[in-house]
């Protein structure tokens, strides 16, 4: 049996709220197969992003393991922990979070470099023309669209060659047409390089791109729904 | 991470912060000016000097004495010029003594003190003597010839080939004296200097026995010798000289030591005032940081996110203020070259008259360490907080940096503590000095940021209630976030305080020397008098109208031993030389009496009360530096007779009577045959201290006049001047603060511009909002000032009633001007670096909400 790239077990997440604790993650199971493309929906407030900070090691649990390629995470430390991202790990953001003093093109290559990978400069090019902004690599993030940032966010992601990729609403701060652009270039650079994908949205369109779509509701998984049988492996 | 990676990010985290990186820059380029300013000062003074040494001592050798040349000596430096054949001596003797210009018709001509010189031929054998006309110092001086210099002609109104009378034997004036090889013209000296012949001296007969001459022989030795070889002939000298013997003996090598000793403390001291001034940059540093670091937050986390390490994070920033520390400090030194190239100039008459060069590597080496430590321990605190800075943030906006925990903010306040300890160890050359430096510093910037944080409270508190809108705009604005209020008060408030201790210390020093003499004290001091020569004085001086004449013997002595322990064996014991060597080894000035004047009180036992035995009382602080105490039997050779005296009374002299007083009074009956002279003083009247010196001149040239009046005005001159140069390194403080406050409003330029945009949308005018910033700039400048005036009033109160032991007076103009002053430059700082945010229009600052 293939070992699950991210298993989670009994997860549970409780964040202080005045003099209570709220639990935002209420134990959680789930396990996610290698280059499958799962969906997480849900109301404001129902533990999406929660969820994918605790995937990604920006968060701890208070309860519970999460397993990357059967390895538990939970107990790192933050230098281990930051390493994991630097190798294993993309991420794209609502709001880019590109960094506003590097060039597009530099954005790129800072965790190709950060991993120390061979021939940066020319991955950072082609995945660059791969997201059509070959032209405005030289520019900095202020000086482009929010589509374009976005675009630059997803070449970012995808440079190191990471195994999981975890966006939070991708489109949520672009409007239909772009939204559509970001999603086809994400969708096709998560084929070429068969990334598993974790993608936090409440839009049903785009969570129906997915294998898979998780529903969570006050921080447990309320249902699930398959596009196919399997996940394509 | 790789290096060319780390040095990459380096590179672009700059970008885009020019204005942060230029306040960073700006803060400590001030401080590290002064600590480069000073420190060059006092190197390059040295290496002048080291440099000019055999000029400065116009020999390779001199042996010094405050009596003749021990006949040991003398045979030594023959031994050596005969073994040397071709090398050279010279005597050259030095006293203060009253000149005068000839009188007329029975009236005397005009007089004054003078420091004569009396110099064998040879002298100098390096360097040269200008003149006025030049060719008057071609030949040498004839027995009846004298240079004089400029001041003292000027003074007596004579000229080229008009007649000086010196010790009653009148001399041709064959022209001014421009300067002297081994006189550094420093601006101390308190007489104007007369130079004649070896020959000419003898006419004057000034040097009849007891009169105070300093004698000096200076030896050139021939060929071209080392300073090595010097050596070997200075010590064949001290060799020859009986031990303990209070002869110095020099080399050109040694270079001028008590000048340079008095110089390098003096660069001490300033150096700690310069040293505020870069510590105050540490602090404006330390807000940069801050404030660049708040807009690098969510940077920071999208790193930790891409997998960038906690410590890779820290490393990162700590590399980015270390070069902005170097880049600081560069520009502080090269701020500093260019002080040093106009000190010179500025300082003429402070600093000794030696070649400066700008290129101090030392100085500036001192100024790239210091400023960069400084850099990195004041931007420890923010720096530590981004390790904390957590990468969940890229998620949720309001997950905030961590507060460090207890032990990490310890640590942090101790590397501060040492970062400052260390540099004040290296500007003040002593651990102790910088101890009290630091915690001196920690406690009045304590001080004043509670007086802030009180300011903050205050303002919160009354801009809640009913007052006029500008006023309540203005107060909010000082609690506004990030409106850096606590460091605008706390640096601005320490430059004052530096300020302040510094001028009313200066202030409180020339108006004790200043301030009218009790109506007791004598204004006048005789020296030189022959006994004989003391009833002719008195009527002199009853002529005069003089007052409270008091003449007392004086003897000339040497101290032999105390408790049959020998002076050689005393300096021995004692490690260090210096003063506890010097009151060993000095001419000791003996004089006896039967009872005591007022402000003399015996402390330890009883004056004259052992009929059996010779008795000497001592004034207590010098018998506990000489090591005698009650009882002990002390022995002086009283110009060749040895002298047995026992302690028999510890007395303490109010100094400040200004009357003639004595460390050693010695019982009546001991010492009235030995060779003596006398000294007085008297009260004159206004008006009448130069005809008493003119007529004393004439009558009796031996005798010297110091009037005390003159003499006080040329140590406030000589302490105006050194004040210039302590103003000079202070107002660096000052500088650096107002760069502070201007870099706090600067940081918060953008907010202030929407806060504009916003007040003029609502109607305000531009002169409305001039109004509210002026609110804000006032109080931060009133708080800064009457907390930093206070503070600097206390230290000034410290040093001068605990440390220098004078009164304590009120300055009310300083007590008012400076929190005013404090005020307008804070208004103005605060308003100029505002200007941006003033001139904007409303939509330019709205289209950015």
């Amino acid at each position: 049996m293939t070992v699950p790239r991210i298993q989670i077990r009994g997860l549970s997440k409780r964040l202080p709220s005045g003099n209570a604790l709220l639990t935002v993650i209420d134990r959680i199971d789930l396990s996610i197969a290698p280059g499958e493309f799962v969906a997480v929906l849900g109301p404001s407030g129902s533990g999406k992003s929660t969820l994918l900070a605790l995937m990604a090691g920006l968060d701890r649990p208070s309860e519970g393991e999460i397993l990357l390629d059967g390895r538990p995470i939970q107990n790192l430390s933050e230098d281990d922990l930051a390493l994991l991202r630097r190798r294993s790990i993309g991420f794209v953001f609502q709001s880019f979070q590109l960094l506003g003093n590097l060039t597009a093109r530099e954005n790129v290559l800072l965790p190709l470099e950060l991993a120390d990978i061979e021939g940066a400069a020319a991955r950072a090019d082609a995945l660059l023309a791969a997201v059509g902004l070959s032209a405005r690599g030289h520019h900095y993030p202020s000086q482009l669209s929010g589509g374009e940032q976005q675009r630059v966010a997803l070449a970012r992601a995808f440079a190191p060659e990471p195994a999981i990729l975890l966006a939070d609403e991708p489109t949520g701060n672009l409007d239909q047409a772009t939204g559509r652009l970001v999603l086809d270039t994400l969708e096709s650079l998560r084929r070429d390089s068969r990334a598993t994908l974790v993608l936090v949205t409440h839009d049903p369109d785009v969570a129906g791109l997915a294998d898979r779509r998780i529903h969570l509701r006050d921080g447990r998984i309320d249902r699930e729904e398959r596009r196919i049988a399997e996940p394509v492996a | 991470m790789r290096l060319s990676l780390a040095s990459r990010l380096v590179a672009r985290e700059a970008r885009g912060a020019s204005g942060k990186i230029l306040f960073f820059v700006a803060c400590l380029a001030v401080g590290v000016a002064a600590v480069v300013t000073v420190a060059g000062l006092s190197d390059g003074v040295d290496r002048g000097i080291r440099g000019e040494a055999r000029r400065l001592l116009a020999a390779d050798l001199a042996i010094r004495a405050e009596r003749p040349i021990p006949s040991e000596a003398v045979r030594a430096v023959e031994a050596l010029l005969a073994a040397r054949p071709g090398s050279r001596r010279a005597s050259v003797h030095e006293m203060a003594t009253i000149v005068s210009a000839p009188g007329r018709d029975g009236t005397p001509g005009p007089s004054a003190l003078a420091l004569l010189k009396g110099a064998e031929e040879g002298y100098p054998f390096y360097g040269e003597i200008r003149t006025k006309p030049e060719q008057a110092a071609r030949r040498a001086l004839g027995p009846d010839e004298a240079l004089v210099a400029p001041e003292l002609a000027s003074k007596l109104r004579i000229g080229e080939g008009d007649t000086l009378r010196i010790g009653g034997r009148d001399f041709v004036v064959r022209g001014e004296i421009l300067s002297e090889p081994d006189t550094l013209r420093v601006g101390f000296s308190l007489a104007p200097r007369v130079l004649i012949s070896f020959a000419g001296l003898g006419r004057t007969e000034l040097e009849a026995f007891g009169s105070r001459v300093d004698r000096t022989m200076l030896v050139a030795l021939a060929g071209r010798v080392d300073a090595r070889e010097v050596e070997t002939a200075a010590r064949s000298v001290r060799r020859a000289l009986p031990e303990s013997s209070g002869v110095r003996v020099q080399t050109y090598a040694d270079a001028q030591p008590a000048l340079r000793d008095g110089l390098r403390r003096a660069a001490r001291f300033l150096g700690l005032v310069a040293l505020v001034s870069l510590i105050l940059g540490g602090i404006g540093v330390s807000q940069a940081v801050r404030a660049w670091l708040a807009t690098r937050v969510d940077a920071i986390a999208v790193l930790r996110c891409l997998g960038v390490r906690p410590g890779e994070v820290v490393a990162l920033y700590t590399a980015e203020a270390a070069l902005l520390g170097l880049a600081g400090s560069v520009a502080g030194i090269v701020a500093g070259i260019g002080m040093l190239a106009v000190a010179p100039r500025v300082l003429s008459g402070v600093l000794p008259d030696v070649p400066l060069s700008v290129w101090q590597p030392q100085a500036m080496l001192r100024g790239l360490a210091l400023g960069t430590g400084i850099a990195l321990a004041f931007s420890g605190p923010p720096l530590s907080a981004v390790r904390l800075v957590p990468p969940l943030r890229v998620l949720r906006r309001e997950a905030e940096p961590l507060r460090p925990g207890g032990i990490a903010a310890i640590l942090i306040a101790l590397v501060l503590f040492a970062g400052v300890w260390g540099a004040a160890s290296i500007q003040s050359g002593s651990h102790r000095i910088a101890a009290a430096f630091t915690v001196g510093i920690f406690v009045a910037a304590a001080l004043l940021a509670g007086a802030g944080r009180l300011l903050m409270a205050g303002a919160s508190r009354i801009s809640g209630r009913r007052v006029r809108v500008m006023l309540r705009y203005g107060l909010a604005a000082l609690v506004r976030p990030g409106a850096g209020t606590l460091t605008a008060v706390t640096s601005l408030g320490l430059g004052v305080l530096v300020v302040v201790a510094l001028a009313l210390v200066e202030r409180g020093l020339v108006a004790r020397l200043r301030a009218e003499l009790p109506a007791r004290s004598p204004n006048v001091f005789l020296v030189d008098m022959q006994t004989a020569q003391w009833a002719d004085v008195q009527r002199i001086l009853a002529d005069a109208g003089a007052t409270h004449v008091t003449g007392v013997p004086i003897v000339n002595a040497r101290l032999v031993s105390i408790d049959g322990v020998p002076v050689a064996e005393l300096v021995r014991r004692r490690s260090g030389g210096g003063r506890r060597e010097w009151i060993l080894t000095r001419e000791q000035n003996l004089t006896y009496m039967d009872a005591l004047p007022s402000d003399n009180v015996v402390v330890e036992g009883k004056l004259w009360s052992d009929p059996g035995r010779a008795e000497i009382s001592i004034e207590r602080d010098f018998a506990r530096d000489m090591g005698a105490s009650l009882g002990s039997k002390v022995v002086f050779d009283v110009q060749g007779v040895p002298q047995e005296l026992i302690v028999t009374s510890l007395r303490t002299v109010d100094w400040k009577s200004f009357g003639v007083n004595f460390f050693l009074v010695v019982e009546p009956g001991v010492l009235d045959r030995a060779p003596q002279m006398r000294v007085a003083a008297a009260r004159v009247p206004a008006g009448s201290e130069q005809p008493l010196q003119d007529r004393l001149a004439a009558e009796f040239p031996n005798v010297t006049l110091l009037k005390v009046r003159e003499i006080v005005e040329k140590v406030a001159a000589i302490l105006d001047r050194l004040g210039l140069a302590v103003r000079l390194v202070g107002g660096f403080a000052i500088l650096a603060g107002i760069a502070i406050l201007a870099g706090a409003v600067g940081a918060t330029a953008s907010r202030r511009g929407r806060e504009v945009a916003l007040l003029k949308t609502l109607g305000a005018t531009r002169g409305g909002v001039v109004g509210v910033f002026f609110v804000e700039f006032a109080l931060t400048g009133l708080v800064a000032g009457l907390v930093g005036t206070s503070g600097g009033c206390l230290l000034a109160w410290g040093v001068l009633t605990r440390a220098m032991e004078l009164e304590w007076t009120w300055r009310p103009l300083v007590l008012v001007a400076a929190p005013l002053g404090t005020i307008a430059l804070s208004v103005i700082a605060g308003i100029a670096a505002s200007a941006s945010a003033l001139r904007k229009r409303p939509i330019e600052a709205l289209r950015s909400f």
